[in-house]
């Protein structure tokens, strides 16, 4: 199998799990089994439950709102340091002059083949870049945020309270949260 | 602030109790849906967006009823006005009284 310098190399056999989870249907299946059980046990034993679900409404027209991006994709600047593929909780900084060119994909649980290909299915810079030109959204915000994978949701509590007073210091009025 | 996120498994959605959420029946890693198809994506931002306008409480999963490499997107033509596909989802989500 090839390598793509901008995807973090990972062992033959994970990758060859993750093609056929994304190419057959049976994978796709199996793949969403996988993560609604793993996923569902970690929420259940980590997350508190009956706490009230934060609500902001949104307060500008889009033409006026600043948007930014958070990835859970692993996406970050190539020159940054990669996530640790087993699990990481820290977070990178993406500024928006960041080009595809720049941008690199550590995560080991999905199939990044496309994603490479294409940033903007994990990280959609590009198409928000082109809605602010087009003045249908008012600005991009100047620096997005990207997660690695995390195996432990609990330990995403502080980083993501840090990225979200990041996000408001910076001006922000809308985020669109993209999962890997 | 505001936020909305896409959810590419179901019950995780609901499980993780976010503000706004838009489920996606589509394989991971394609979240804005498939390579250099730019009206898909854009259709998903703007489906976002309406989201960030039009949802009635939090809390909400709203389902959007794309089929993974069936449906064809049509350009955006007016963002101004909320996504009609979004509208449709909320109805089968939110039942009317």
């Amino acid at each position: 199998m090839a390598q793509n310098s901008r995807l973090t190399p990972r062992n033959r056999l994970r990758e060859a799990l993750v093609r056929w989870a994304d190419r057959s249907e049976t994978g796709q299946r199996v793949a969403y089994w996988i993560g609604r059980t793993a996923g569902g046990i970690q929420l259940r034993l980590k997350i508190k439950a009956g706490s009230a679900i934060p609500w902001t409404p949104l307060k500008k027209p889009l033409a006026e709102a600043t948007i930014a991006l958070v990835t859970t994709g692993g996406v970050h600047l190539c020159a940054d340091q990669p996530f640790a593929l087993s699990s990481d909780a820290s977070f990178r900084a993406i500024p928006r002059a960041a080009t595809g060119d720049e941008l690199c994909i550590s995560h080991d649980r999905y199939d990044r083949r496309d994603a490479a290909r294409d940033i903007n299915l994990v990280f959609s810079l590009q198409r928000l870049l082109e809605l602010e030109q087009e003045g249908i959204i008012g600005h991009v915000a100047a620096v997005h945020y990207g997660f690695g994978f995390v195996k432990d949701p609990s330990k995403l509590i502080a980083p993501g309270r840090e990225v979200g007073a990041l996000l408001a210091r910076g001006g922000v009025d809308l985020v669109v949260l993209v999962p890997a | 602030m505001t936020t909305v996120a896409l959810a590419l498994v179901r019950e995780l959605a609901v499980a993780v109790k976010a503000p706004r959420m838009l489920y996606l029946h589509w394989p991971f890693g394609h979240a804005l849906g498939e390579p250099g198809q730019r009206d898909q994506q854009r259709a998903i931002l703007h489906d976002a967006f309406s989201m960030a306008r039009l949802a009635p409480r939090p809390g909400l999963v709203v389902d959007l009823p794309y089929q993974w490499r069936r449906h064809v997107y049509a350009p955006v033509k007016d963002w101004t006005t909320e996504s009609e596909t979004l509208r449709e989802a909320m109805k089968i989500t939110i039942p009317s009284p």
